[in-house]
């Protein structure tokens, strides 16, 4: 047996010093070299990846002291696999010869005495991994033209536009005429709605489009998050209104009403630059929506009356301070008393804002006289929060009794006091019971309250983290002798993990700014982090069905003309086609949660295998021209998958590279992967470049028999439905979208 | 050679891949997945004498599952109190009917033979023009307590079989009456522990060896992968539509679609820096790419009736997929008085996953499939004997009635008597009814576990299937595991049972008598083949030194971690 006459260096050092500012536990492992084998003077190579490498060398030398030089002799080299799948049927197997291609690192004519090998990886620059960052977490996904700019005016100026969306001009609106058209269906809170107005799948649509094309994409995204923090759920709502009315387009366009309101309040609020925690926090709570879908609509406390608790639990646990943070189960049972009396009712549209008002009289113009005169269905107004102070528990109730501010939280929290108390670090919240219309204030004294204590700055700080950082923010735990999560958020002790510190960080934000809890403050915080601006953050989320579909349509979508006007782009959807699309990627029904924890952030519980078939059925069907069998029913039984979502990849080629590129399989498959891709770094793409390579010059999937011999580089250019070129480019993107990669951010 | 010096999963799944074809020579031959399983002890997936795998099939009944109306302590005078659940609120009334022969049907009154004559009052024998469900009454289970909720009818014959037990009174200590960390736990079979990221039947499937060698193993058919199958180390596989897993092709074209799988399978297996969700993506993108053409061979859209007359009706569809295919249905011009569950979209849903889980357990390897439904935080409008509540009863009862059926005629890799069904769901509600018609969240559960192998009533001399709802299933030194009938009292030794978790709230909790863990540890152990070393590791703490000091989870004793009483395991199967 040939010895083997090279030795594989284990540790291998990268040649970028590392950024200063950046903590040791953010760095990630260096490369390393898997495997290494010589037989019959080849040897053959593979080593683990450095995230964000801009390129790998391998150096070669005869002596382990050095001196090592580049060796240009090792290139990529492909080898079949095959594997096989049980026939459940026969209980046999079927062998699937060739089904991938794997990589490795090779060179030939390996001859003389022992060598040994050394790698070194090179980092993308630290503004162009930031960049990537950035767009995957500030708006839904990098578009050709955002990459352009942001690598023109850097990251931190793109992140302090994105911070302050009042300066930016919106025009979405002209991306595309359903903007408008939905629009011009939305009723404000003292507008009479009808079956005509918008329904539920006009506010997805519209808020699809906006997050596909809007310019204040920061904005957007906060939108998607407080919505889903924030969570109602369209269907309770419709229920309500259907067991009052028997008009499916009214009870549709009544819960739709109330979903747009509230997010139509988030908006206003958000695009103040001083917008705080509290400001989002009450408009969820005199939501109707909210006070339907957790029962408030319903609860009475007036003689023995139990209230409900529905609303009470999930406000401590999933609003504001997060589960078993700073509250127990008494605290729950004695704050549902203080929602008692908050219901909904029609009201004169003059009442729309008065919640004291009583229902109204006005009557429908043609009365239907098989129902009372005072049945919903013959009166008209407009649905509104209503206080009822004849409902409420006008008892004392005192929450949060004797209850200090954990130690782990530390100055400034446990130093100061809250509310009413004089003694530093006790939360306790003696809420008077009162009759009459003053019975109202309970709850805003309870929010007020919630809004400011630190378990609820701590909760929402890593909720935010969760969402521009990473998932692996822990919840808090105020158990000492649960040693390892108490510590976690031990703040008092110190020596905190970057999550940790990052938490810190943020509720010291929202503490010491006036007003306290202002999210546009906390977010800046965020962006200027360490962790953040590391490979802490780069690429480690998961994307949600919305964000995947969307960034898939952002990814591919210019302007052909510059004008940014509908009509003029490579990648487009009506907004419509997306809802579908989202329930099947794993029940993703937007302002429509039925469980009140939201939609994940987390990656975990959007991936499984079904779900993932789903994303890449969406990207094939995406890719498919409009018309050709997959994209819209055409296929038997289980197509309808794209519909109105669409993509025209080779108009994009056209647009953005010079056509002496078009024909070149390297530079269109660098294209692609650069627009994809982009704070993977291109070292660590050489792999999927090379499959992108082969792809385009496969021409065995072909419609057309002319040109299955031919490689791309001899393909007309064509954006003909069957025209092999524009096959190839399509399905190259498709996959491209399906691969892992693509589910990251 | 230097290969399997690996040191992260993404390398260990590239070379599992590189080596299938090694492992398909030995299938070739037809040597089971078993038989390939490396080291591993006890028998989780090992065929029995029969030549059969035993399997297991859950539901998790999300959004906790009111307890107390689903198995009714109806002899404890408490229950209908007018303080409790007034019966023009939530509350169902006792069965007073006397003209019935119990010994004709079985203990527990079995509706499907026998109706409710509307003037008399009477029972009377059933004919095929009897709406599925109008007895307005508890069914009663014949142990002198406890009694079904009406819309359970399809329960009896299953119980009176003897293959259905009920365990009440489940939970654990310091019960978190949050849905999702309650969810969690149940799902982790770690209580109160955050650490613990994988779920109890993803450790399972781990000591039996076949994780990442056999393709299918678990299965879950819902929308997303839930907690109990998911862990770093090995994929389960979630069908979120069995209708639709397939992919395309770009053209979608017989080459289109090779050509597409191909770059597909490489793109799986390209080298990529370790990210912190990418050894699940990973793993699930492997885990698609080798069960395609598995799934696509299992005839999922195939209709199952009923072997026998149902409700001395013509057959009914076991798996009800739409209003078409619901109870009498097709049978009497869709009346909807013949359906046997609600007529929506959210039930046609699930009787089309619990058709896929029943069928991936008959036809291939898998040795545990389940599914779930929602709807039971019933806060509001809960309903009594008809309304929210009694339409997610009767989806669940039919179901238990429709699985017996399936398995006990179209067996194929899966028997009934190899089969056990359990049912989860993170907590019971409150014992009195909130203002809104509705309960809140509370402790004590139910389960319910189903097969041809559980020891219901009239088996192995039993004499009851219900475990927990007595207040004289024990007596001498563990009559303090009885139920105490009678209202509240602030004495925890005399407070009615239903309010005995804590004896200062007043809307009532149901004191636990066994733990969760005791119930799912006994199925996976007993049924599926676990040893007590290996329980003890997918149940962190069952019985961690063998015997002491410890032992409450399998033996029974004070919780250590609150001072309850608890039965241990209960010992439903034969």
């Amino acid at each position: 047996m040939k010895a083997a006459r090279f030795a594989a260096l284990v540790a291998c050092f990268t040649s970028v010093p590392w950024p200063s500012t950046l903590a040791l536990a953010q760095q990630p492992a260096p490369p390393r070299i898997t495997r290494f084998e010589v037989s019959n003077a080849t040897a053959r190579l593979e080593f683990s990846l450095f995230p964000g490498a801009q390129a790998y060398t391998l150096l070669s030398a005869t002596n382990p002291a050095g001196p090592f030089a580049p060796d240009t002799g090792f290139f990529l080299a492909s080898y079949p696999i095959t594997n096989f799948f049980t026939n459940v049927v026969n209980n046999t197997n079927v062998i699937f010869t060739n089904r991938a291609t794997l990589w490795e690192w090779r060179r030939t004519n390996v001859a003389g005495a022992a060598g040994f090998v050394r790698l070194e990886a090179t980092p993308l620059a630290s503004n162009a991994l930031l960049a990537a960052t950035v767009l995957n977490r500030l708006t839904y996904g990098p578009t050709p033209d955002e990459l352009a700019r942001i690598a023109l005016i850097g990251p931190d100026a793109y992140i302090a536009e994105q911070l302050a969306p009042w300066n930016i001009t919106e025009d979405v609106a002209l991306t595309h005429s359903n903007i408008p058209a939905i629009e011009a269906k939305f009723r404000a809170a003292d507008q009479i709605v009808y079956g005509t107005n918008a329904q539920i799948a006009d506010l997805r649509a519209w808020h699809v489009l906006r997050a596909v094309g809007a310019r204040r994409q920061l904005l957007e995204i906060l939108l998607q998050f407080f919505e889903n923090h924030f969570v109602t759920e369209y269907t309770k709502s419709r229920s309500f209104f259907a067991a009052r009315y028997d008009d499916n387009p009214l009870e549709n366009a009544l819960a739709t009403q109330l979903e747009y309101l509230e997010n139509a309040r988030w908006r206003t609020a958000l695009l103040n630059p001083a917008c705080t925690f509290y400001d989002l926090l009450e408009i969820s709570a005199e939501s109707p929506a909210m006070i339907i879908y957790l029962d408030t609509v319903s609860s009475r406390g007036d003689g023995t009356r139990v209230a409900n608790e529905n609303y009470a639990r999930e406000l401590l646990e999933l609003f504001t301070m997060g589960v078993d943070n700073g509250y127990d189960q008494n605290d729950v049972t004695i704050l549902s008393r203080c929602w008692t009396g908050w219901t909904v009712e029609l009201f004169d549209p003059t009442n729309a804002f008065n919640p004291f008002a009583s229902k109204t009289t006005n009557r429908v113009a043609n009365l239907n006289t098989n129902f009372p005169p005072d049945d919903y269905r013959n009166l008209i107004g407009v649905w509104a929060r209503r206080y009822r102070s004849d409902w409420h528990n006008t008892s004392t109730k005192v929450l949060f009794t004797n209850k200090f501010v954990p130690a782990r939280f530390g100055p400034p929290w446990t130093t100061r006091t809250y509310g009413t108390n004089t003694v530093p670090g006790l939360y306790q919240l003696v809420v008077p019971g009162r009759t009459g219309t003053n019975g109202i204030r309970e709850g805003y004294e309870v929010l007020r309250h919630l809004a400011d204590l630190p378990f609820t700055q701590e909760y929402i700080s890593i909720k935010l983290c969760r969402l521009f950082v990473h998932d692996d923010f822990p919840n808090p735990n105020n158990d000492p002798t649960q040693t390892n999560e108490y510590n976690f958020y031990n703040y008092a002790a110190g020596n905190l993990s970057p999550e940790a510190e990052l938490v810190k960080a943020c509720m010291l934000t929202w503490e010491t700014n006036s007003p306290r809890g202002q999210i546009w403050k906390v977010l800046e915080t965020i962006f200027k982090s360490d962790l953040f601006r590391s490979y802490g953050a780069s690429q480690q989320k998961v994307k949600t069905p919305l964000e995947f579909v969307v960034s898939a349509i952002r990814a591919l979508r210019t302007s052909t003309n510059g004008s940014n006007l509908a009509g003029s782009f490579t990648a487009w959807t009506d907004g419509y086609a997306v809802a579908t699309p989202l329930q099947r990627m794993g029940e993703m029904l937007l302002f429509d949660r039925e469980s009140p924890d939201g939609y994940p952030e987390a990656g975990p519980p959007w991936i499984s295998a079904g779900t993932l078939a789903e994303r890449v059925r969406w990207a094939q069907s995406f890719c498919i021209p409009a018309g050709q069998p997959g994209h819209a029913g055409s296929q038997a039984g289980t197509g309808n998958d794209a519909q109105n979502s669409a993509c025209d990849p080779v108009g994009l080629l056209r647009a953005k590279l010079p056509a002496s590129a078009w024909t070149n399989a390297t530079e269109v498959a660098d294209f692609f992967l650069g627009l994809l891709f982009p704070g993977v770094g291109p070292g660590n793409l050489q792999f999927a470049r090379q499959a992108a390579v082969d792809f385009l010059n496969d021409g065995s999937a072909d419609t057309s028999t002319t040109y299955r011999n031919t490689p791309f580089a001899g393909l007309p250019v064509s954006q003909g439905a069957s025209a092999p070129y524009n096959e190839r480019v399509r399905g190259l993107v498709a996959m491209l979208l399906a691969l892992p990669q693509f589910q990251e951010q | 050679m230097h290969r399997f010096n690996l040191y992260t999963r993404r390398a260990f799944l590239d070379q599992s891949f590189k080596l299938t074809l090694g492992v398909a020579l030995s299938t070739l031959v037809n040597i089971p997945f078993v038989m390939k399983r490396a080291l591993a002890e006890g028998n989780i997936g090992l065929p029995g004498p029969d030549g059969k795998v035993k399997k297991l099939l859950f539901i998790f009944l999300r959004g906790a599952n009111d307890a107390l109306n689903s198995v009714i302590p109806i002899e404890d005078p408490a229950y209908a109190l007018s303080t409790t659940r007034p019966t023009t609120g939530i509350g169902i009334a006792k069965d007073t009917e006397n003209a019935i022969n119990y010994a004709d049907t079985g203990p527990c009154l079995d509706l499907t033979q026998w109706t409710l004559n509307p003037n008399t009052r009477l029972l009377q024998p059933r004919t095929a023009t009897d709406p599925t469900y109008s007895y307005d009454r508890a069914i009663d289970l014949g142990t002198g307590f406890a009694a079904l909720h009406p819309s359970l009818k399809f329960l009896a014959p299953v119980y009176n079989a003897g293959d259905l037990v009920f365990v009440h009174r489940v939970g654990y200590p310091n019960q978190s009456r949050s849905h999702f960390d309650s969810q969690n736990y149940w799902e982790s079979g770690a209580p109160n522990n955050n650490l613990v990221r994988d779920g109890i039947f993803y450790r399972t499937i781990l000591e039996s060896g076949l994780a990442n060698k056999s393709p299918l193993t678990a299965v879950s058919v819902q929308s997303a992968l839930p907690l109990i199958l998911r862990g770093s180390a090995a994929a389960m596989t979630n069908l979120a539509d069995p209708a639709r897993y397939d992919l395309l092709g770009v053209p979608n074209t017989t080459a289109g679609n090779l050509k597409a799988d191909q770059f597909f399978a490489t793109g799986n297996l390209l080298p990529t820096p370790d990210r912190k969700n990418r050894e699940l993506l990973a793993l699930q993108f492997q885990n698609l790419s080798d069960t395609l053409q598995i799934f696509s061979q299992i005839p999922f859209s195939a209709e199952f009736y009923d072997n026998e007359n149902t409700d001395q009706d013509a057959p009914y569809n076991l798996f009800p997929t739409s209003a078409a295919q619901n109870g009498g249905a097709p049978f009497h011009g869709g009346d909807s008085a013949k359906y046997v569950v609600d007529n929506s979209t959210s039930a046609y849903t699930f009787f089309k996953n619990l058709k896929a889980a029943a069928l991936i357990l008959n036809k291939t390897d898998a040795i545990i499939a389940g599914t779930e439904f929602g709807g039971f935080d019933t806060h509001s409008s809960q309903g009594g004997v008809t309304g929210a509540h009694a339409n997610l009863l009767r989806r669940l009862a039919w179901a238990i009635y429709a699985l017996r059926k399936y398995f006990l005629t179209q067996a194929d890799r899966c028997t009934w008597d190899n089969l056990v069904i359990v049912t989860l769901s993170e907590f019971g509600r409150t014992t009195v009814q909130n203002s809104s018609g509705g309960t809140d969240h509370a402790e004590g559960g139910l389960m319910l576990i189903a097969g041809g192998g559980v020891r219901g009533y009239g088996k192995n001399g039993s004499t009851t299937g219900v475990f927990g709802c007595s207040p004289s299933e024990f007596s001498g030194a563990n009559a303090d595991l009885n139920w105490v009938p009678g209202p509240r009292t602030t004495n925890p030794a005399t407070c009615g049972t239903m309010w005995a978790a804590n004896v200062n709230v007043t809307q009532g909790y149901l004191k636990r008598q066994t733990d969760y863990r005791s119930v799912l540890g006994e199925i996976i152990r007993k049924h599926l083949g676990a040893t007590q070393s290996q329980l003890n590791r997918i149940i962190p703490g069952y019985n961690p030194s063998g015997d002491k000091p410890e032992p409450e989870l399998l033996s029974g004793g004070l919780s250590s971690v609150d001072g309850t009483k608890i039965r241990g395991e209960v010992g439903f199967l034969i």
